[in-house]
Formats: structure tokens, C-alpha cells, sequence
């Protein structure tokens, strides 16, 4: 601007006279215009930078406060980081991109044994002389590529003389822009967990034998006690249709319930050492369940109507009657859960409903509820109702008998079978139990004559029966049986007999006691079928096995045997059995 | 597209303008108005109604003319650019805000916009003390989508801070907004928007905010803190607070400027232009100086080696441009004019709208935000 003046007063100096000052007038206007404006834009920015100034230094006063702060907050921050590091019972290590060291721990440093501050910069082989481990190398890279985390990654560190496990988790490091710029490195020294896990897994292999051990003990003790038992149940029905005093009926039916308890209990401890054993396996067959619940409703009407309960069962309409299932292990949980019921009302009602809780495809979920109207179960004892050896606590005026073991089976049987169990109970008003299991649906209809063939005893009459029982009780069962169906009976008492026997008469139909001396039932019924071979002879052989375990009904087939029965048995099973092989002999 | 401009320092000596600017026979058929409050306002409007010609205006912090005659800065006055628009591809209409949020009003513009023409710009004037811009521009892309074309300002009241005004040939509103559709079929608008302003300070936090009112700072009363950290007195904000607005860190995106537009001194809480998020990571910030100049100059320079040919311009500068630079703001729009030498009208503002070259549109503070209108058929 001053130029600018400068060159104004020489034009005004340089006008002679008046004429021309006044012909430089119009210049001089404008210059003088640029010059007002020059001074207005300065005048401006002095004004502006004063007041200015005065704001910025206030800014700048209390920025510099703030980043005191912000660097006092920092210091504190930096030391808390520091102490975590350190104490932070891991080894932890960032590295850069080039998988370089640039900060360790005190652990760390301690491990590899040397200062921190000369790891910065190092590879690993560097730290650890003789570090090989490619694969965890490898890992690190793709955690840089991916900047996805990697966790539980365990290796064995060998070292100058020591050998240790290592357990490490790696993460990447972001800057601001979202970059990845190096990792951090989290490992732990799990040598000693290593440790306990050989010798857990040592004991677990004990642990694992020794159940198994368990349970052979056990199945081969419940089947020591089929024996007797069938002889106990057998005899005693024996007695039952000879002529007894009144006073001994009641006796003799105290010692037949006293014994069918007795053969509960034993079912279910074997039950329980399968499910233990893992050895369960349901066996999933096309069923109706409108008949398994009336065999059901026959079973236990005539219980509950003992204690003058009713006994209802309500099969909604929208349940699908053709099911694929362990019907077998079905009827189990109900009869359970229902006898329970039963057990523990003294009056009113036991109801069964059975609802459709999901359709969907060729698939089934129903729900399975018994209730009652009995002594309920206080809430606290309701959790553990469903564990092993839990017992409903009884009422103080009477003692129920059980294993503890039925509710426990239940829940482990709908469980394998797909289901859940529960209850819900009101002290003193009663109970409901409930269960859903998922059904196949079946599109075949089961045969009924298949399955239920009538007792057609005229195809007894006048047949000869071979019977091979080495246990003498047992002889004497089967024989009033069988002579009672009408058959003709002829004994042996091992499996060499049997054959023997077999060899010297026509025989109708073979019944061969599984454990034998000599010759067992099934190296019998074997011989039998390899002597039929090329003819067109097919003598019915029934098995009678206190053998109960699944899986056994597949090896008596395979020896060649038509059906078995399962000690202790009832004429009317043992009836069945046989009028269902002769039957299919005839036809 | 014909186009006349004037300027005026009194509604009188704005309809001798009009009367002057017709005589020949010109008869436009809309008409741009920036208008100083100073002015009896509501007799401005009742002579554009007995000219009948579709206006579109507002009261502003200083209204600027630049035309081959005329190349004013004002305050206390009018400046006017008289248009014979297409009839049929432009539309002017004005809405009211009164019981609506400003995304809603958005939302009627956009709808009301969208319905006049398949692809509408839009130049919109929002009264400037009840209007969040941030949430009229969202509330009009949420209708319009965010690929429309938007420019524009809201209102100012001479930095008084007490009454803005938007206003057609019909009425007058306090509380509202005016808008241009234009028919981008037939003119080519694209625009500019530059800021300077530099952040200063360390980081502070966003306490407690609803929408665009902001109550506490780092745990501390917003109107303290900006009294205390500019060591100024009560009396110095809002306008103190157009100077040195706020800048909301965005991570990953570009950082936004908040003016202050009003103090609610009773609840020591500031009214912002714009939305300021709860939690939001802010700092003050500031002009540079002097130098904001040649940034601006540079900007317009290089929008003008992509977009050499405009019928006219309009500009929205901020008040605090205005404010910070004083007589200098000139430099900055002296070089809008003599890069296309077409007529330019603007007026300083309470906040700006704009689409920056291609990108979407978005609402400002602090910035020279330029529009250039190019009828097509004049391209041929």
C-alpha cells in the first residue's frame, strides 16, 4: 500500500498546473479507492488478529492444560500397561509384520533367558537357538493374512535342557486405518496340566475298565437270579391251579407279588448297567400305538381299580397311530411312570394324555402326560427326582419299595430314544409327569395276526415236545405247561440228551434251555438245523434263556431258533410263544 | 435463459429497481431475493405478489451481487436476480415447519420434488434458528435418495440470532423452507463446497446431546465450556460459536463442522445447526487466517477447469467466513466471478447444503458452498 501512495504523490508532483491536477482527478479517485480498500482489509486483519489472538491464547492455555491431562492420564495408563504385562502370569509378545519381536514381557524374557530389550527386533529362532516348529511359523503368517485369531495352539518347546508345553492364542494387531501391523502372542505353560491329563487319562482307561468289569458282574449276577426266580414264579402258578385252602391262596399270592417286585428290581438293575455300559440300543420297529396303550390301560386298570382308582387314557385325534419306534422301551417309561402314579395315590384319578406336539415331514413329537391325584412332591425334591437312586420321599404313613433307579432309566431311555422328560407337582394335590419322544411315521400297516396270533391250543394236541432243562425245577415248570397245553412231553437233561433224543423220535417242537452242560442250547438247535438242511423240514425250536439282554434275541436266530421266552415266564407267554412257531410250521 | 440483477437498500428502492429492470419489455418469470432483515420484509413480499412473479427468498448475514455493472457485498440490503426459467421445468414451493421435525419437513420436500420431476435438483432455503440442516437433508434423501442434487443455505438474521425468515410471493415464515425444483433434464447443476477450517485443541466428548442441543461437554455445561475455553462473556455466543464450531470426528469418513446458531442460557445448553451425535469425539476449531483465501481460490479454480460453462451462480458463504475475513471475504468470491463472468448472487448464511463435485449431498458449516446452473438447450 505504501507503493501505492508513493506512486500517488508523484503523479500529483509531477501536475504543473492546475489543468493538469484536475485531468489526473478520475486516476487519482480510483487509486485512492484501492488505496481505502487496501486499508479497510488491513485495518481488518490488525482488528482481527488482536481479537483473535486473545481467543486462541485462552485455546491454547486450556489445550495445553488438557494435554496435561491427557499425558498425566497417558503416564498412568502406560504404567497399568506395564504392570499387567508384567504380572500377567503368561508369556506375551508382540511382533511386527515380519514376525520380528518388538515387545516381551518379564515372563517371556525370563523364559528365553535373556533381557527384554534384546529380544526387540529378534526372530524366534533367534531367541530359542534350534526352534523348528514351521507349522506354528506358518500359523502366525496366516493370523498377519487373514487377521483372523488363532487360539489353543499347543507345542512342545524344547529348550537348552528343559522341554515344556505351550499353550498359545495369537491375535492380530489393527493401527487406526484398520491395518494390520504386527500380533500379539499370549501363551501359557501347560506342562503341568499335560501331565495330569496322562495320568487322568490313564486313570479314566482304569475308570472304564473297571466299569465294564461292573457290569459283567452284574449282568451275570441278574441271570444267576433269572434262575431261581423262574423256578419261585414258575412253581408257585403251579400251586396256584391245584386246590388250596383259602388262607393259602392269600399266601401264595403274597409270595408271587413278593417275587414279581423282585423281578422289577432285577430289570431294572440290569436295565441300568446297559444304560451304564453304553450298551443300551433301542430297537426301532414299525408299531401301533393305540395297541401298546391298550395293553397298557388291561395292565394297569386292574392295578389302579386294587386301590379303587380310575384309570383313563386319552389319545388326542390328531396323533398319528403308525409309528416307527422302540415300542418296547416306550411301554416301559409308561408302565413306570403310570405304576409310580398308581403307587403313590390313594384316591382319585390317574389320567394319561398323549398329544401331538409337532408334525413335520414323516417325522412325529409327542408328548406323553401322566397324571395324578396323589401325595405330590415337595419342590425341592424335584430336581433331583430324575438322578440315580432318587426316591420320591414317601408318605409318613407308608413306605414305598423300589430301586430308586425307574425314573433314572426313564430319563436316560427318553433321552437316548431323542426325548426330554420332566414333572411338575403340587404338594398334597398330586402329579404330572410328562415326556415327548420323536416317532418316525410308518406307512406300513404292522400285520395284527402277525403280531398277536390267538392262542390256538388245538394245534397242541397230540404233539410230542422235546424239553432240554438241565436245572430241575425248572423241568418240572415247563413240563406242567406244557402237558397242560396238551402236549406230550418228552425230558433230557443237558444238550448231548437233547440230540440224542432227538435222533430217536418224531418230535413236534423243541424247547432248549440256553446254558446247558455238555452241549449248550444253541450248539443244539445249530446241529438240528444242519441236519434239516437239503430237506424240506423245519422242526420249531423255542429257546428258553434267562439271558435278557439285548442283542441276544439276534444271536438266538442265528443259531437257528425260531422264538425264545425269557425266564421267569408265565404259561400265557410261554402259550403264546409256542402257538405263534407252530402255527407258522403249519402254514 | 434471460437474466437481470440488482441490488437495493429499501423495499422502495427495490420496486423502482424492478420497474427500472422491466421498462424494456423483460418480463422474468422467477425471481432469487437475499434480503437483509433490516428491510420491511412482509411489504417485500406483498409487491412480489402484485408482480406475480415466483420468488424464491430469504433473509441473510449479507447478501452479494456480482453482474457486469454491479459486484456489491451488502449488509442491510437486497440483491435480486430477475430469471425467465423454463416454465415447465422448474417449480417453486414453499412449507412450513411449524409441529414438524426437520427430517419430516425433509421428507414433504423430497416427496413434493420427486413428484414434480423424474430427476430433480433441488435449491432449498431453511429458515435458520429452527431448522436442524443435517436432518433436512437426511429427511429429504431418505425420499429422494441420496444421489439427488441438493443446494442451498439456511437463513440468516444479520447475526442477530433472534428471527430468520424464508419467504415466496405468497408469504412470509419464520419457521419453514423454501425450495426450487429444476428439471435436470434441461439444466445442468453441479456444485462446490470447501471449509479451511482447522480443528485445535485436544479431544473432548459429547456428553449429553439430543439431536442438534448439546447440554454437556466432557460432564461440564456445552455453554461453560465455550465460554470459559474462548474466554469470552455470554453475550459473545451464539455468534463467538459460528466462528468456532465444533468438529465431529467421523472415523473413516470426513469430519463435519457444527456451528452454534443458539444459547439456551437458563439450561446452559448450545443449539447447534446441525446434529451432534451423543458420544461424538469433538474438538473447537478454528480459521487459519488469511490463507483460507487461497485454498477457496484454488478450489473454485479447479471446479471451474471441470465445469467452464454456468448461465449463473449462486453461493452460500458462512457468516463466520464472513465474520473471520471481514472486507477480504471478497478475494474469495471475486474469483467465483471473474472465472465464469456470469452472473453470481449468494448471501452469508446460518449453514449450508451442498454437493460436493459428485459426491452426496450433505449439510455444512464455515463453508463457500457454490452452485452452477447451466440451461441445456444454451449448450447447443
Amino acid at each position: 500500500m505504501s507503493h501505492k501512495i508513493v506512486t500517488l504523490i508523484e503523479e500529483i508532483s509531477k501536475a504543473q498546473s492546475p489543468e493538469a491536477f484536475f485531468g489526473l482527478k478520475a486516476f487519482l479517485l480510483n487509486e485512492l479507492k484501492k488505496v481505502h480498500s487496501d486499508y479497510d482489509k488491513l485495518a481488518f486483519k490488525y482488528e482481527r488478529s488482536t481479537k483473535e489472538k486473545n481467543i486462541l491464547n485462552s485455546l491454547l492455555t486450556k489445550t495445553s492444560v488438557d494435554l496435561k491431562k491427557v499425558s498425566d492420564n497417558l503416564k498412568i495408563r502406560a504404567e497399568e500397561l506395564s504392570i499387567l504385562l508384567t504380572t500377567i502370569p503368561a508369556f506375551v509378545y508382540f511382533k511386527d509384520t515380519q514376525l520380528k519381536y518388538q515387545i516381551v514381557n518379564q515372563q517371556f524374557a525370563e523364559l528365553a533367558g535373556i533381557p527384554s530389550d534384546q529380544i526387540a527386533g529378534k526372530m524366534i529362532h533367534e531367541v530359542f537357538p534350534g526352534y523348528e516348529n514351521s507349522d506354528y511359523l506358518e500359523k502366525e503368517y496366516a493370523v498377519l493374512k487373514n487377521g483372523i485369531a488363532l487360539y489353543d495352539l499347543e507345542e512342545e518347546l524344547t529348550f537348552k535342557d528343559w522341554k515344556r508345553w505351550i499353550n498359545s492364542n495369537i491375535a492380530p494387531i489393527r493401527n487406526l486405518e484398520n491395518q494390520i501391523v504386527g500380533l500379539i502372542g499370549i501363551s501359557w505353560d501347560i506342562t503341568e496340566r499335560k501331565l495330569h491329563e496322562e495320568e487322568l487319562q490313564k486313570s479314566n482307561e482304569l475308570a472304564v475298565a473297571g466299569t465294564l468289569a461292573k457290569n459283567e458282574f452284574i449282568a451275570s449276577v441278574s441271570h444267576e437270579f433269572r434262575t431261581p426266580m423262574n423256578g419261585i414264579l414258575g412253581l408257585s402258578e403251579i400251586l396256584k391251579n391245584s386246590p388250596l385252602a383259602p388262607d393259602q391262596v392269600d399266601l401264595l399270592n403274597g409270595i408271587i407279588s413278593s417275587a414279581e417286585n423282585l423281578l422289577v428290581l432285577l430289570n431294572d438293575v440290569l436295565d441300568f448297567s446297559a444304560i451304564e455300559a453304553g450298551k443300551m440300543e433301542m430297537d426301532y420297529q414299525p408299531f401301533m400305538l393305540d395297541r401298546v396303550m391298550e395293553d397298557i390301560s388291561l395292565v394297569m386298570k386292574m392295578k389302579a381299580a386294587e386301590k379303587s382308582l380310575l384309570f383313563d387314557i386319552v389319545i388326542e385325534e390328531m396323533v398319528p397311530n403308525l409309528l416307527i419306534g422302540d415300542s418296547q422301551r416306550f411301554r416301559q417309561i409308561m408302565i413306570n411312570l403310570t405304576n409310580n402314579a398308581v403307587k403313590f395315590t390313594e384316591h382319585g384319578k390317574i389320567a394319561v394324555h398323549v398329544s401331538l406336539v409337532k408334525l413335520s415331514g414323516n417325522s412325529a413329537h409327542l408328548r406323553f402326560e401322566v397324571s395324578d391325584t396323589g401325595i405330590g412332591i415337595a419342590p425341592d425334591a424335584l430336581n433331583s427326582l430324575f438322578r440315580v437312586f432318587s426316591r420320591i420321599k414317601p408318605s409318613k404313613a407308608r413306605q414305598q419299595s423300589g430301586t430308586g433307579l425307574g425314573l433314572s432309566i426313564c430319563k436316560k431311555l427318553t433321552e437316548l430314544m431323542g426325548g426330554r422328560i420332566g414333572v411338575e407337582s403340587s404338594l398334597g394335590k398330586g402329579s404330572l409327569f410328562w415326556f415327548t419322544l420323536p416317532f418316525t411315521l410308518s406307512i406300513l400297516h404292522k400285520n395284527r395276526s402277525q403280531e398277536d396270533q390267538p392262542a390256538a391250543s388245538s394245534c397242541f394236541k397230540q404233539k410230542l415236545v422235546l424239553v432240554a432243562e438241565d436245572n430241575a425245577i425248572n423241568q418240572r415248570i415247563v413240563s406242567y405247561h406244557l402237558q397242560k397245553m396238551g402236549f406230550e412231553v418228552e425230558l433230557a437233561i443237558d444238550g448231548q440228551q437233547a440230540l440224542e433224543k432227538y435222533h430217536t423220535r418224531n418230535f413236534d417242537l423243541v424247547v432248549l434251555d440256553i446254558q446247558m452242560p455238555l452241549m449248550d442250547g444253541y450248539q443244539v438247535a445249530k446241529a438240528i438245523r444242519q441236519e434239516e438242511q437239503g430237506s424240506l423240514r423245519h422242526l420249531p425250536i423255542i429257546a428258553l434263556t434267562a439271558n435278557a439282554m439285548k442283542g441276544d434275541r439276534e444271536s438266538y436266530l442265528e443259531a437257528g431258533m425260531d422264538d425264545y421266552v425269557s425266564k421267569p415266564f408265565t404259561y400265557a407267554t410261554l402259550e403264546k410263544v409256542i402257538s405263534k412257531a407252530l402255527c407258522r410250521a403249519i402254514n | 435463459m434471460v437474466l437481470k440483477t440488482f441490488h437495493a437498500d429499501s423495499v422502495k428502492g427495490f420496486r423502482q429497481a424492478w420497474a427500472d429492470n422491466t421498462s424494456d419489455g423483460f418480463q422474468p418469470n422467477a425471481a432469487v431475493i437475499f434480503s437483509s432483515v433490516d428491510l420491511e420484509l412482509q411489504e417485500l413480499v406483498s409487491f412480489l405478489q402484485t408482480i406475480k412473479i415466483q420468488a424464491f427468498g430469504c433473509s441473510s448475514c449479507g447478501e452479494f451481487l456480482y453482474d457486469t455493472n454491479n459486484q456489491v457485498i451488502t449488509e442491510g440490503g437486497v440483491v435480486c436476480l430477475m430469471m425467465t426459467l423454463i416454465p415447465e421445468s422448474f417449480d417453486i414451493k414453499q412449507f412450513n415447519g411449524l409441529g414438524r421435525s426437520s427430517f419430516e419437513l425433509g421428507n414433504n420436500i423430497g416427496k413434493w420434488a420427486g413428484e414434480r420431476f423424474e430427476k430433480p435438483a433441488i435449491l432449498i432455503l431453511g429458515s435458520g434458528l429452527e431448522t436442524d440442516g443435517e436432518q433436512l437433508v437426511r429427511g429429504i434423501q431418505h425420499v429422494a435418495g441420496n444421489d439427488v442434487s441438493m443446494f442451498g443455505g439456511l437463513a440468516g438474521d444479520d447475526t442477530q440470532f433472534k428471527e430468520t425468515f424464508v419467504f415466496s410471493e405468497e408469504k412470509l415464515e419464520n419457521n419453514g423452507a423454501i425450495v426450487m425444483a429444476l428439471n435436470t433434464s434441461q439444466y445442468i447443476i453441479q456444485g462446490l463446497a470447501t471449509s479451511g477450517w482447522v480443528s485445535i485443541g485436544a479431544d473432548k466428548i459429547i456428553t449429553h446431546a439430543e439431536g442438534n442441543i448439546v447440554y454437556t461437554i466432557d460432564g461440564q455445561p456445552a455453554l461453560d465450556v465455550y465460554k470459559d475455553y474462548l474466554n469470552v462473556s455470554d453475550t459473545d455466543l451464539p455468534e463467538i460459536g459460528v466462528e468456532y464450531p465444533l468438529l465431529i470426528k467421523k472415523p473413516g469418513a470426513q469430519d463435519v463442522l457444527r456451528a452454534v446458531i443458539n444459547v439456551d442460557r437458563e439450561k446452559k445448553s448450545l443449539i447447534f445447526a446441525g446434529t451432534v451425535p451423543n458420544g461424538a469425539v469433538v474438538t473447537f476449531s478454528c480459521s487459519p487466517g488469511f490463507e483460507i483465501i487461497e485454498s477457496t481460490r484454488n478450489k473454485v479454480n479447479e471446479f471451474h477447469n471441470h465445469n467452464e460453462e454456468a448461465d449463473l451462480l449462486i453461493l452460500f458463504s458462512c457468516m463466520a467466513r464472513h465474520n473471520a475475513l471481514g472486507p477480504t471475504i471478497s478475494e474469495e468470491i471475486d474469483e467465483a466471478w471473474h472465472n465464469w463472468a456470469k452472473p453470481l448472487i449468494g448471501f452469508f448464511t446460518y449453514g449450508e447444503i451442498g454437493n460436493n463435485y459428485n459426491a452426496a449431498c450433505d449439510f455444512y458449516n464455515e463453508t463457500f458452498t457454490m452452485v452452477s446452473i447451466k440451461q441445456k438447450s444454451d449448450v447447443a
